[in-house]
Formats: C-alpha cells, structure tokens, sequence
C-alpha cells in the first residue's frame, strides 16, 4: 500500500509512455491526423536495413557510450580524491567543478560553439597564438573530429557529476579500515589499493551504470552542437528517433528507433547490474 | 424598504452579469510565429500588436517566436492537444505548409476572403499558395521573399570585376577571378543544412532548365537518370571546393554573415530581408544585389503565410487581426520591416536606399518563381537532399554518386 502512490507515478509518467512507444513502433503516423495505419514490421525494417542514417548513428551512440564510461568518470574520480584532501578552498573548488553540471544543456552547447568556431574560437586563438597553426580545425564541420569535439563539451559538462558521487563514496570510507591498514605498513597505494578502492565498488557502480544510461539518452548537447552534422556524420540514436517523430513527422519509425535504444540500454545495463549484484554478494 | 432591497438586488445581478460579459468580451488571439533575426520586424510586430489591440478594446494577441525547428516541432504537439495557437506561421506551398494543411489543422478562409477582399489587396504571385488546395483557400500571404547574390563591392573592385554577370559562365569566371586576388568568392554556413542547399537549387535551375527541375523536386523523374543532375552536383562541388570561405561545415548562417560583414567573403546568396540586417550594421552602401544568373526567367523565391487554425476558439477576430497586418497602412508603415516588398499590392515604394530599389526592380523582372528545396520537397527527402549535398560538398561522396544515393532514398520511400 505504501509503494501504490509511487507505483502509480510510475505507470502513469514511465510505463505507460513506454508502452505507447512500442505501439507506435508498429504503425504509420505523421503526428498530425487521428488516423494510424498498422504497418507490422514496417518501421523496423526500414530502420534496421534502408535508412542510410541510422547505422552511423548506432555506430556513433556506442562510440560516444564507451567514451562516456570511460573519461568522465575518471576525470571525476581523479577531482574527488584531490578535493577529498585537506586543501585550501577546497569548498569553493568543488563548487567550481559541480557547476557544469547545473548550466542548461543547450547553453553548455552554445558556449562549447563558440570555443569551437573555426574562425574567432577560442582553440583556434590559441593554437594561432602558439604558432601551432598546423593544428587548426574545423572542430564541428570535419566528420572525422566533430563527434570527439562535442563530446570534449560533455566530458566538461558531466564530470563534476561523478565527481560529487565520488566524493560522497569517498568519504564514506571507513577511517578505521585505513588506519588499520596503515598500522599494518601498507603505504599510500597500497591502502588506496586494498581499502579505498573495495569500498567505493558500490560507488563506481553506480557512476558506471548513471554514466552509461546518461550516454544512451546523449541528445541536447549534440543538438545545440552540431544538430547531427555535418551531413549526419555526428547523428545519434536518441536524437536520430526525435528528428523522425517531431521534425520529420514520422512517429512509426522514430518510435522503432526509440525501442532499438530502449532494447540496446537493456542488453547493455541488464547484465552488468546483475554482474556487480552478485560480485557485492559474493563480497558481503 | 422592500422596493429598496429590490433594487440592490437587482444592482448586483446587473454588476454579476457585467462581470459574466466583461470576461466573454476579453478574447484572446494567440499568434505562433518565427523570431526574427532582423530586429526591426520584432519592433514592427510589438507595434502592431498594440495598435490593433488599442483599436480594439478586450482583445489580447499573445504572440510567441521560435527558432524554425522549435516553431515546427510546437505545431506538431500542438496538434495532438486542444491547446495551441489562434493562428500560426508556416511556408505557403504544398511542403511545408501544406502538411498543416493536409492534416486539417488549417481553416478555410474563403469566407474571409471574401468578407476583405483580399483578392483585391495581394500580390498575385503570393497569393497563388492559398488556391493549391482542394475544398478551399487556405493562409493569407505574410510575405514574399526573393533571394539573390549580394556581394561586397570593395572587393569586386580589387578583384577586377567591374559589373555584375549576366550568365552562369560569366559568374563562374568572375569566382575565378576573385580567387586569383586571394578572395574567398562566397561564404555559407553548412550546419544549418539549407543555406549549402541554396546553392544546389540555383545550380539545378541552371544546368536542367525549368521544365526538368520541377520533374525532379516532383520527383517525377529519376534523379540518377539525368545527365545534368550529376553535372550539378559536379559544379556543387567546384564551388565548395574551389571557391567557398573555408572551413564552413562547422558555421552557420550567422556566422557566415558575420564573415560577409568583415569582408572575408566576396558573396552571399541570401534573401532580400538582408538588406534589413545590413541596414542594422549601417553597411548597405558597401554591398550590391544581382540574380544569381541561372539563365531561366524564375525568380528563386518562397512565400511565407499565416495560416488560421480550426482549433480557433477566435477566427472571427484573428481574420480580422491579419486582415489588420496585411493593410495597406500598415505594409505602407513597416514597409522594409518584413522584406524589401510588401504582400499587399497596393503599398507604395519610396525608399531611396539603393538596396531596396534594386530589389524592386529584381522582383519586377522576373514573371515566376521557383521554391527551395526544402519546400519543395517532402520533409524526409528533404533531410536526405540536405545530407547528399553536404556529403558532397565535404568531398565524402563522389558528385557521380551524389544522384543515384538521392534517388535511391526516393525509391526507398513507402
């Protein structure tokens, strides 16, 4: 009984759009008329094997995923244990690293632009300042640098994020345990080894995992960004499903892209919550 | 005592029924439209807005701006709900417009075009898009764009060009020339994928003729089929090679504007509402207008419309609203405001900036338009269109290809 209010969210805002999803995935609907046409398969067929886009933007979705599992969480482990000391302005510093976090997306994006802009950005200031002019980019209009160019936004965006979870994991760690360890002889590695790394498994877990399906749902930044450019080279599923439903008035197969999204999150973060379940079992 | 009674009561239902008719009077218009780039047509719409609303009492016009894309996205939920704009911005044409129109999200205006007489007020070529559909007029002209090279002609000058051209060839040699001097002769911005595409649709115009450009935006002919379309995307790709500010993939319009204004380009293919912006920047006197010289006599042009939706709880009021905005007195007052010409056919030109004459004089030249690639097609091609040429325009498909990988989307559609 207690659950039921919750529950009942749950249905009405998650499970319920979710389901309406996949029905969608299974008709023709241009979003404007009441009439919708069972297609069956329809929409998965010309998504999986016709649509010239959505490949590049599956490619570029576990691309951008396996990054995001990687340097963002990092880099905000590599913040927490520096701002886990005792350091002068420490508060304010972990203030300054939390910000990204809370700018809007889209602004975060404008801002990134900007930075980016061929002609008066600030990377390309800098390297003609340098003298590295060799190293001048189109940072959003070449194919093969605009989806790392996005994601250097990103990575600044997120990474205060896993730093504040990290933090909290941090300083959950057991002093006794460290001070033992240390009375033992073990020296500053061997603790952050043996004592400080064990304990934050249930930290890293959910920094991998909330990382993970932060990347699957990638969408704002890229739009504001790049909008999928240049010539869809930067696409990604998320947003790949948003220009077929709400621009291009196709719900059917921005539906199906969506439940493709939807299957891939689950193949991916099913196991490795059932993996890391049973490793904190078999720890405990 | 009780006659006394009698009347407070009475009193009081008299005030109660003021209030009831009070708020039925106070009638809302909410108009969805575009935020413009140029500020003076926001100032125009803030002015209009309060003079219609002054002239009459208990009617609001809310109006809300977005970004096109918001603005197409807005509608489409919009549509779904009860909620939603009175009356609503979109392209005049079968494209664009035309799927609002489709959907029956659009109200028939016959009646009111009779009631104003609007066929006697509007430009006919504008008003051309409201009589496509079946079982009705639909959208009233909101304005009618015309889009052209402009080009800086301080740098014409250095390059040793000394009139505008008159023939594709003429063009392409004066591209050459400017290259010579170190001169970028043109400058896009390829994020927003239909500026490049401007390019496109004036080169298809130019290499396939009327006749053959309207069967392949019809897609009534296969793309990879015609000879000239690979040429054209062959010249698409000399121009981006050879002869565009480089890099542009990674700008958008705006950005390549800003270019344009601190001479980094000698041309930019835009519309006539640039002469608003370069009048913003005080810089009108440095630059000129020519047709891009496609050899046809059409006009590169679009229209846009205000379309009354049926969910109107107000159409009455919101036709008599446009019917305001498009008045001679009010075109006549913001005339430049919109564009350099007005929808309403009775407005008189007496501006003296050479801009706006010389865009005059080019609407007056030619007798028919012919409409970007994006309202001419439908939306999904639209986007493989949009990608074809930025593969191409990037050297990541070859021009050879460019054709047959359009048509094969075409082909694919269901």
């Amino acid at each position: 009984m207690l659950l039921a209010p919750a529950v009942l969210v749950y249905a009405v805002f998650a499970f319920y759009p979710m389901i309406d999803v996949i029905q969608f995935s299974f008709m023709k609907w241009n979003g404007l008329n009441a009439d919708k046409q069972w297609v069956g398969l329809d929409n998965y067929r010309y998504v999986l094997a016709v649509d010239p886009v959505f490949w590049v933007a599956f490619r570029n979705t576990l691309i951008w995923t396996a990054l995001s599992v990687i340097f963002p969480p990092l880099i905000g482990f590599g913040l927490a244990l520096g701002l886990n000391q005792n350091i002068p302005g420490r508060s304010p510093l972990r203030a300054l690293f939390y910000m990204p976090v809370i700018i809007a997306p889209i602004a975060v994006a404008t801002m990134w632009r900007w930075m980016f802009d061929p002609f008066f950005g600030l990377f390309n200031s800098l390297l003609t300042t340098a003298g590295w002019t060799n190293l001048i980019q189109d940072w959003l209009g070449d194919r093969n640098v605009a989806l790392y160019s996005v994601f250097i936004g990103y990575v600044w965006e997120v990474a205060g994020f896993s730093m504040v979870l990290f933090l909290a994991g941090l300083q959950g760690v057991s002093q006794t345990l460290i001070e033992a360890a240390r009375i033992d002889g073990a020296g500053r590695f061997q603790v952050f080894r043996y004592v400080t790394l064990p304990a934050l498994r249930p930290t890293v877990t959910i920094v991998l995992i909330l990382s993970l399906i932060n990347s699957l749902k990638a969408f704002d930044i890229v739009y504001g960004m790049t909008g999928g450019g240049p010539a869809q080279s930067t696409q990604m599923l998320a947003m790949w499903a948003y220009t077929q439903a709400m621009q291009l008035g196709d719900f059917g197969r921005g539906s199906a892209i969506s439940v493709v999204l939807l299957l891939i999150t689950v193949v991916i973060v099913v196991p490795y919550l059932r993996w890391t379940l049973k490793r904190h079992e078999a720890y405990q | 005592m009780k006659s006394s009674r009698k009347l407070q009561s009475v009193a009081r239902l008299g005030a109660i029924a003021m209030m009831f008719t009070g708020a039925a009077s106070a009638q809302e218009v909410k108009v969805w439209t575009l935020t413009f780039a140029n500020d003076s047509a926001n100032k125009a719409w803030a002015d209009i807005v309060k003079d219609f609303e002054a002239a009459n009492p208990g009617v609001t016009i809310k109006v809300e701006g977005r970004g096109v894309d918001e603005h197409k996205s807005a509608l489409r939920v919009a549509a779904g709900s009860d909620q939603g704009p009175d009356i609503f911005f979109s392209w005049g044409g079968l494209g664009l417009g035309g799927e609002f129109v489709k959907a029956g999200l659009s109200l028939p205006l016959d009646k009111y075009y009779a009631e104003y007489k609007w066929d006697d007020e509007f430009l006919s070529s504008a008003l051309s898009f409201s009589k496509q559909y079946e079982g009705g007029r639909h959208g009233l002209p909101y304005t009618f764009h015309g889009e052209a090279l402009y080009y800086n002609k301080a740098l014409f000058e250095k390059a040793g060009i000394t009139t505008a051209p008159a023939t594709y060839d003429e063009l392409v040699a004066d591209a050459e020339k400017l290259k010579a001097a170190g001169i970028p002769a043109i400058t896009f911005g390829g994020t927003v994928n239909w500026h490049v595409m401007r390019l496109m649709d004036m080169i298809l115009e130019t290499k396939c003729g009327v006749e053959k450009h309207d069967q392949l935006m019809g897609m009534r002919v296969s793309w990879a089929d015609e000879a000239c379309v690979t040429a054209s995307f062959e010249e698409l790709h000399k121009w981006t090679s050879n002869y565009t500010l480089k890099p542009f993939m990674g700008i958008d319009q705006a950005q390549s504007f800003n270019l344009f204004l601190g001479n980094r380009a000698a041309m930019m293919l835009e519309g006539d509402w640039l002469v608003g912006q370069l009048k913003g920047e005080n810089r009108t006197a440095d630059f000129d207008v020519f047709p891009f010289p496609t050899g046809t006599d059409r006009l590169y042009g679009f229209a846009e419309y205000n379309y009354i939706s049926t969910k109107s709880k107000n159409p009455d009021i919101a036709a008599k609203f446009l019917n305001y905005l498009e008045s001679t007195e009010v075109q006549q007052k913001h005339l430049g405001d919109f564009g350099s010409i007005s929808v309403n056919k009775n407005v008189k030109y007496t501006s003296t900036e050479p801009l706006d004459q010389k865009w005059i004089e080019i609407f007056g030249k030619f007798p028919s338009t012919f409409v970007n690639g994006d309202q001419a097609f439908p939306l999904d091609v639209t986007t493989e269109y949009f990608r074809v040429i930025n593969e191409v325009a990037s050297d990541n498909l070859d021009p050879k290809a460019a054709a047959a990988e359009l048509q094969k989307f075409i082909g694919n559609r269901s």
